[in-house]
């Protein structure tokens, strides 16, 4: 039994290791008979940057919220990790950090209750003092225990990152993780996603800044109507090509 | 085979309406009238069988919610959907028929017998079923939230059925047939039972049209994407 | 373990929430109180209800201070989206549902424990006959109360949150135990009637099924 136990074990680790981060296999997904996603095809390495480009409602929001294991794909397959994803996905789920397109946070509680709160969840040792850290890493120390309904929008954006990385995840999710952010802010926020790709966290970035998501990014996915129209080396692309890409209709003016 | 399919639906509904007709005349001219009730207990003959199919409609709306909720997919939710509404019919129906029979058996239409009241709690219920889903505007989350609901009302129905009992009982629980009544109630078992299953089916196939129909609708705009050959880029 | 750690976190959670917004709990004892004292004029001041009567209208104050209760914890979740954070979390769903409900149940024993001495003076109902039993018999019954409309605001809310629709779901559905329990009510405090276990039965039954069944759908309705 305990032998049985340590070769799965033991199976698991070696499938995890060979694994890539993630890898999506001809998914859809359809919200009240609409196609969001059709056919969705990509394999993402560990350690990878990727870019999910694309115009408003071309199904970049719903990729990243299917990735995070927030809603099930209606048709396909999603591992991560090398894992299926299924209902009880938690253990995965402890691996994944998003940064939604809402701040997600209690609006009553403060942003160092916020940050103590999940962090109590994901079980991060010490949890108040890596929210400590954290606030003053997103320059917000001084304004802990303010509730966040007193934070302005790109102050709340920021715990919301701080949130994000709260567990260490070994994949990052942000969708518009800019929104609202001052030039500072955002240039550090630009720092912190270099600095977590490189100690090899796996990020996903869904972004309308072509030019920033380029020069962040190793590689780029352009969504067009919920399916994959190109997907490319990031040095390759200019933000021309994403365009019209993204468009599908040469991006001129009629 | 196509026209055996198509010749399927008039052939049912024409046994259906004979059973009825046959099942009216059974009861006014081959039943022998109850002696105490007078004529009105013939009334029993159609009030007992649609009680029971109110039962049958209400487990496949059990059914196809539990359908539902492992395959998620439209289907289960338009069964879900028909078979309520054919419960409610029903039950408009069993609370009708309870009413007039209550009416003459002790003089009013309304009281708190445990089985009229439990018509009343039943029907509450699956009215509640119809009447939510409109107000929820996502298809899926009223699929959802239906089914939960299919699903819960149906567990409750018991439980409702054994608090009714708490109540003091007047309801004549047990009535002793001549052979001539068991038979008309056989045939009007018969005859409900096979109306209830085509209302269902009908009103299923309507949803299904309807459904298909606004799909078409949605897709028919924006959401036809032109295919990309992948390979132009690579 | 974990999982337990997990609730006791979320309970907190929701706990210090109400605490620091207190916009739940003082708007839902004073719905209570209005509601029995509006019923209570409403059949005329003076004695003469008898435990059925006051086990009615303290189910209405009950059932409509509770769907408040329901609706207004699971706002919190939805503001913000907060509710994604937390189902990103490495938690079972079955134990953001359980948390939930416990939370409710909290508000629903202070909203009791106000209303009920209320209804008690207002309408001079006696308790001394049975008072362990009353205590039972409500607690059984808002555990299993509690228990549906806890799942259904779960299951409303992602929908964006219409009035009064958690009450027109939940009140049918909730009919049995306000049937047993008054009939018990009458049961214990007067002399006619022979005190039966079956409405008991049904109480427990009823917050067996329910909670199990809540628990089991959490997984698959909680969704942001």
């Amino acid at each position: 039994m305990a032998a049985d136990f340590a070769t799965r074990l033991a199976t698991a680790a070696t499938a995890e290791a060979a694994s890539p981060c993630a890898r999506v296999r001809d998914l859809g997904k359809t919200i009240d008979d609409r196609a969001i996603l059709t056919g969705v095809s990509f394999d993402l390495p560990r350690a990878a940057f990727l870019a999910l480009l694309g115009e408003n409602g071309a199904g970049k929001s719903t990729l990243l919220r299917v990735l995070a294991t927030l809603t099930h794909p209606s048709s396909g397959r999603l591992e991560l990790f090398g894992q299926p994803v299924r209902h009880d996905s938690a253990r995965l789920r402890a691996r994944i950090g998003m940064i939604g397109h809402q701040i997600m946070l209690y609006r009553d509680l403060s942003a160092l209750e916020n940050l103590e709160l999940f962090g109590r969840l994901y079980s991060v040792p010490r949890a108040r003092r890596r929210a400590q850290e954290l606030l003053e890493f997103v320059g917000l120390a001084d304004r802990g225990t303010d509730a966040v309904k007193h934070l302005s929008r790109g102050m709340a954006q920021r715990v919301a990152i701080a949130r994000a990385l709260m567990h260490s995840p070994d994949l990052l999710l942000a969708d518009e993780p800019f929104t609202g952010l001052d030039a500072p802010s955002a240039a550090r926020l630009e720092l912190c996603l270099t600095e977590l790709h490189a100690r090899g966290a796996t990020i996903i970035l869904a972004n309308h800044d072509i030019a920033q998501s380029l020069r962040l990014a190793q590689r780029a996915i352009v969504l067009r109507r919920g399916r994959v129209a190109l997907d490319r080396a990031a040095g390759t692309l200019d933000a021309r090509t994403v365009l019209d890409e993204a468009a599908g209709n040469g991006g001129e003016l009629p | 085979m196509g026209t055996a399919r198509r010749a399927f639906g008039p052939v049912y509904w024409t046994i259906t309406i004979a059973l009825l007709a046959t099942g009216l005349w059974m009861s006014a001219f081959y039943a022998t009238t109850e002696s105490t009730m007078g004529p009105i207990q013939k009334i029993f003959y159609f009030h007992l069988p649609v009680a029971i199919n109110t039962f049958i409609a209400c487990f496949v709306v059990f059914v196809a919610s539990a359908g539902y909720m492992m395959q998620r997919t439209a289907m289960w939710d338009d069964l879900a959907e028909a078979a309520a509404r054919v419960a409610v019919l029903l039950c408009s129906v069993v609370l009708l028929t309870g009413m007039i029979w209550g009416r003459n058996a002790w003089g009013h239409w309304w009281t708190w017998s445990p089985r009229l009241t439990f018509s009343l709690v039943l029907w509450l219920l699956y009215v509640v079923y119809l009447m939510v889903r409109p107000s929820i505007e996502s298809s899926q989350r009223r699929a959802l939230v239906s089914a939960v609901y299919g699903i819960v009302a149906f567990l409750d129905v018991p439980l409702v059925y054994l608090s009714v009992k708490l109540l003091p009982d007047i309801h004549p629980s047990s009535i002793r047939l001549a052979p001539p009544m068991q038979h008309t109630l056989i045939v009007w078992f018969v005859a409900i039972t096979m109306l209830s299953a085509g209302l269902i089916v009908a009103r299923f196939r309507l949803g299904r049209l309807t459904r298909a129909g606004a799909r078409a609708g949605a897709q028919d705009a924006p959401a036809h994407p032109r295919l990309v050959p992948l390979g132009k880029h690579a | 373990m974990t999982a337990l750690r997990q609730a006791a976190i979320l309970v907190a959670k929701d706990l210090r929430i109400e605490a620091r917004s207190r916009q739940t709990l003082g708007l839902v004892v004073v719905l209570g109180v209005l509601i029995v004292v509006v019923l209570a004029l409403g059949l005329g001041p003076g004695p003469g209800a008898k435990g059925a009567a006051a086990t009615a209208i303290l189910w209405v104050a009950y059932l409509f201070g509770g769907v408040l209760v329901f609706e207004k914890t699971m706002a919190v979740e939805r503001y913000d989206d907060a509710l994604a954070s937390l189902l990103l979390a490495p938690i079972d769903r079955g134990v953001i549902y359980l948390a939930k409900l416990v939370a409710n149940l909290a508000l629903m024993l202070a909203l009791a424990i106000v209303v009920t001495p209320v209804g008690i003076v207002l309408f001079q109902f006696d308790l001394s006959a049975a008072p362990l039993g009353f205590v039972k018999v409500m607690a059984l019954s808002i555990v299993g109360f509690a228990a549906v409309g806890t799942l259904f605001a779960a299951a409303v809310s992602s929908s964006r949150l219409q009035g009064g629709l958690l009450a027109l779901l939940v009140f049918p559905l909730c009919l049995p135990l306000v049937l047993a329990s008054t009939q018990m009510m009458i049961a214990m405090f007067s002399d006619t009637h022979p005190q039966t276990g079956g409405g008991l039965v049904i109480l427990v039954a009823f917050d067996v099924i329910f909670l199990v069944a809540s628990w089991l759908a959490s997984e698959l309705i909680l969704e942001p």
